[in-house]
């Protein structure tokens, strides 16, 4: 044996030196990040097809958040700091899409809060995220029940907030004394329909013209001929996707109507205002506004730079603001709260103290947790609202109005129609 | 009543005009090549999306961006056909499930190009609209009126291409009898060839003048798909003519259910039109028997 050669002891004394070594190498920093903890967000939500304005602006919003919150130390919870990471999952509004991205982001990606839009994937997600005690939230409480402890609706009260603007119509524009509804048939259409009757009912406005079409519809000309066939003071988009409220308001314009128009939302109207005119679009209602209204940075407002946001969120995503943008967003602010309260990123632990009192700090100022007439769980949080009117080609806040005092008023008139429609959360199953 | 009716007859012609050049692309496709094309929705989508880019994104002229929009899904029709319907010709299943991954392919690549989100904004060519003879509450905007004429002018050029020249007669002759016309010295593969490159152009030639009227977006060729294959298979699969009557027949009973009915009720009739037509008429209405 030569005497260079390596002995056997040589080599396992020389490779335990190695390995130790690489281990203080290569270990130093992994024990170094594991002192920075990180709580997962899930958002599972439609990031393309149809509804996908409804989902993908919220999600990149939330990033917004998140990058945010982590540059300004993260999440404190009790002696320690958690960096939030969004985790996202296209559900593309299908029930059997959310099943799967539900069980990716709990069981792999080990999140402790699902942000959804909610609606139609809703029911295909429900009996997991019951089994899995997870902390859920939709912006449509529509899909509350007594069966969905674990759900709750932190933001968006849809389609109750609708009956704000038309209130505010009624209330400014007396001579508007008929309406009518078009809206897609499904479960944002319906529940949104029964609340525009109810609302119009309650305002004394006559509705003439009432039909749902088709989620495939390609050509909105013959539905908006039929509308204004009827010869409506208001025509009422309820709560149509996005991109249909760009054709029919395209439509209303080509075909000549001089009156009011009133929708849930108005997603990227300076594209509609492009398409049809300025004038035409003058005075329009709907539920969303632009987060560079200085009537977001008062007092009472629970969004942090509200119009910092807002600008960033253009800079970031230029041309893509929805009014879902800020809603996820929102809702992650009420949740670090919560979390920060409970000293615990756990889902159970966070939805307690997001519940405690009664009432919690929702975006348009001090809400509290309501729902059990209309959904059978009081898991929505209800107060203000704000109405938004386009004026000089721009959305602005005129008015917030509360939906507790329309409803303490008008309640019977909106169950009345929510049965008539089969909106009630016991006739839903 | 009568404004109301004259307008839904307008509503109708447009509908028609696009219809029809889904559907014509399709039959001729399906003729010649015996293959169920489902990627034909997802070619207008294409060809809708190369007007968002080239008028929508970077101000080209709007006939410039359609012509290009023509061109460049015609050029994907040649591409299919040369490079995945002839090596699967005979075999019909395997064309259909190429077509389809074709359908998600262009899908995806849509998304990687176009982003996911909001529809395109495409902005009208051309602003305005005619006044239907002064009728009160009836109108067409220009834009609506650009669908037809070009409809009109592209169908009819189809037509004298199919009638009077030789390569149309070859086409009609493979779409007739493909051994018969193989033993005339017509060669299928050019046949194919000359078949695909037209259907793909008339669905790009659809997308792209439908661009500014319609929800752009990846999805957009779902519902243009179905309509297709509604007036085809009601008009007798093969058959151009069946096609274009139906075309017509059909969007103005759609349109006019969902003006004076309902639009969802549209729908629903629109394939019960169907299933009485295929229990009576399984050929189609304007359909003939295979030979055996």
């Amino acid at each position: 044996m030569s005497t260079n050669s390596l002995t056997r002891r040589q080599f396992v004394r020389t490779s335990a030196a190695i390995g130790v070594a690489a281990a203080t190498v290569t270990g130093l920093p992994r024990f170094a990040a594991s002192a920075e903890k990180t709580v997962k967000v899930g958002f599972l939500a439609p990031l393309t097809g149809e509804v996908a304005g409804w989902g993908l602006p919220g999600r990149d919003g939330c990033l917004i958040w998140a990058d945010w919150v982590n540059a300004a130390g993260g999440i404190k919870v009790g002696a320690d700091s958690y960096k939030v990471e969004i985790v996202s999952y296209d559900d593309e509004y299908a029930p059997d899409k959310a099943l799967l991205g539900g069980k990716k982001l709990v069981l792999e990606d080990g999140v402790k809060i699902v942000l959804m839009l909610g609606g139609d994937p809703w029911p295909g997600v429900q009996p997991f995220m019951n089994e899995q005690k997870m902390l859920c939230t939709t912006l449509l409480p529509s899909d509350l029940s007594p069966d969905t402890p674990y759900l709750l609706a932190p933001c968006e009260v849809h389609p109750i907030y609708n009956v704000t603007g038309v209130e505010w119509l009624a209330a400014n524009h007396p001579e508007a004394k008929t309406a009518a509804i078009v809206a897609q048939q499904d479960a944002l259409g319906l529940p949104s329909v029964a609340t525009y009757r109810a609302a119009f009912e309650a305002s004394g406005i006559k509705v003439v013209h009432e039909k749902f079409f088709d989620i495939a519809t390609t050509d909105f000309a013959p539905i908006v001929t039929a509308m204004l066939a009827t010869k409506p003071d208001i025509i009422c988009f309820d709560t149509a996707y996005p991109d249909y409220v760009n054709l029919l308001c395209e439509q209303a314009f080509h075909q000549g109507f001089k009156g009011k128009i009133v929708s849930c939302t108005m997603d990227n109207y300076p594209q509609i205002i492009e398409k049809t005119s300025k004038e035409f679009m003058e005075g329009v209602i709907f539920q969303f506004p632009d987060f560079d209204d200085p009537a977001l940075e008062g007092t009472g407002i629970n969004f942090k730079n509200a119009n910092a946001f807002f600008a960033e969120y253009n800079k970031r995503f230029p041309g893509t603001w929805t009014a879902v943008s800020w809603e996820y967003a929102s809702i992650l602010e009420l949740w670090k709260a919560a979390v920060e309260k409970a000293g615990s990123v756990e889902p159970l632990a966070a939805l307690e103290a997001m519940k405690a009192g009664g009432r919690a700090p929702h975006i348009f100022g001090d809400a509290q947790w309501w729902g059990k007439d209309l959904f059978g769980i009081d898991n929505a949080l209800v107060g203000n609202w704000p109405v938004v009117r386009i004026t000089d080609g721009k959305a602005k806040i005129v008015e917030y109005r509360s939906i507790p005092v329309w409803w303490d008023k008008n309640k019977d008139v909106l169950i009345k129609h929510f049965r008539d429609l089969k909106q009630m959360w016991d006739q839903r199953a | 009543m009568t404004s109301l009716i004259i307008q839904t007859v307008v509503n109708a012609f447009v509908s028609s005009s696009f219809a029809a050049l889904m559907a014509v692309g399709l039959v001729m496709i399906f003729g010649v090549m015996r293959v169920i094309n489902f990627a034909h929705g997802e070619l207008y989508m294409v060809g809708a999306y190369t007007v968002w880019y080239l008028y929508g994104e970077n101000e080209l002229p709007f006939f410039v961006a359609v012509i290009a929009a023509i061109a460049l899904v015609g050029v994907v029709g040649l591409l299919m056909e040369r490079t995945l319907f002839r090596p699967m010709r005979g075999n019909p299943l395997g064309g259909l499930i190429l077509s389809v991954g074709v359908l998600f392919i262009l899908q995806v690549l849509a998304v990687i190009i176009g982003g996911r989100g909001l529809m395109k904004h495409i902005p009208p060519a051309l602003e305005g609209q005619w006044d239907v003879f002064g009728i009160e509450g009836v109108s067409v905007p220009f834009q609506r009126l650009v669908v037809i004429g070009v409809a009109v002018f592209l169908l009819a050029l189809l037509w004298l291409f199919l009638k009077r020249t030789k390569l149309g007669w070859a086409l009609r002759a493979t779409a007739q009898d493909p051994e018969a016309a193989l033993l005339q010295g017509i060669s299928i593969n050019k046949a194919s060839l000359l078949a695909m490159g037209l259907g793909a152009a008339l669905a790009g030639a659809a997308g792209g003048i439908m661009a500014p009227l319609v929800r752009v977006d990846p999805a957009m060729g779902h519902a243009a798909i179905i309509t297709a294959f509604i007036v085809i298979i009601v008009g007798g699969i093969g058959s151009l003519e069946g096609a274009v009557v139906v075309a017509v027949l059909y969007t103005f009973f759609h349109t006019f259910v969902t003006t004076f009915l309902d639009g969802t009720l549209a729908s629903i009739f629109g394939l019960v039109l169907l299933l009485v037509v295929l229990t009576i008429k399984p050929t189609g209405l304007f359909g003939k028997g295979e030979k055996h």
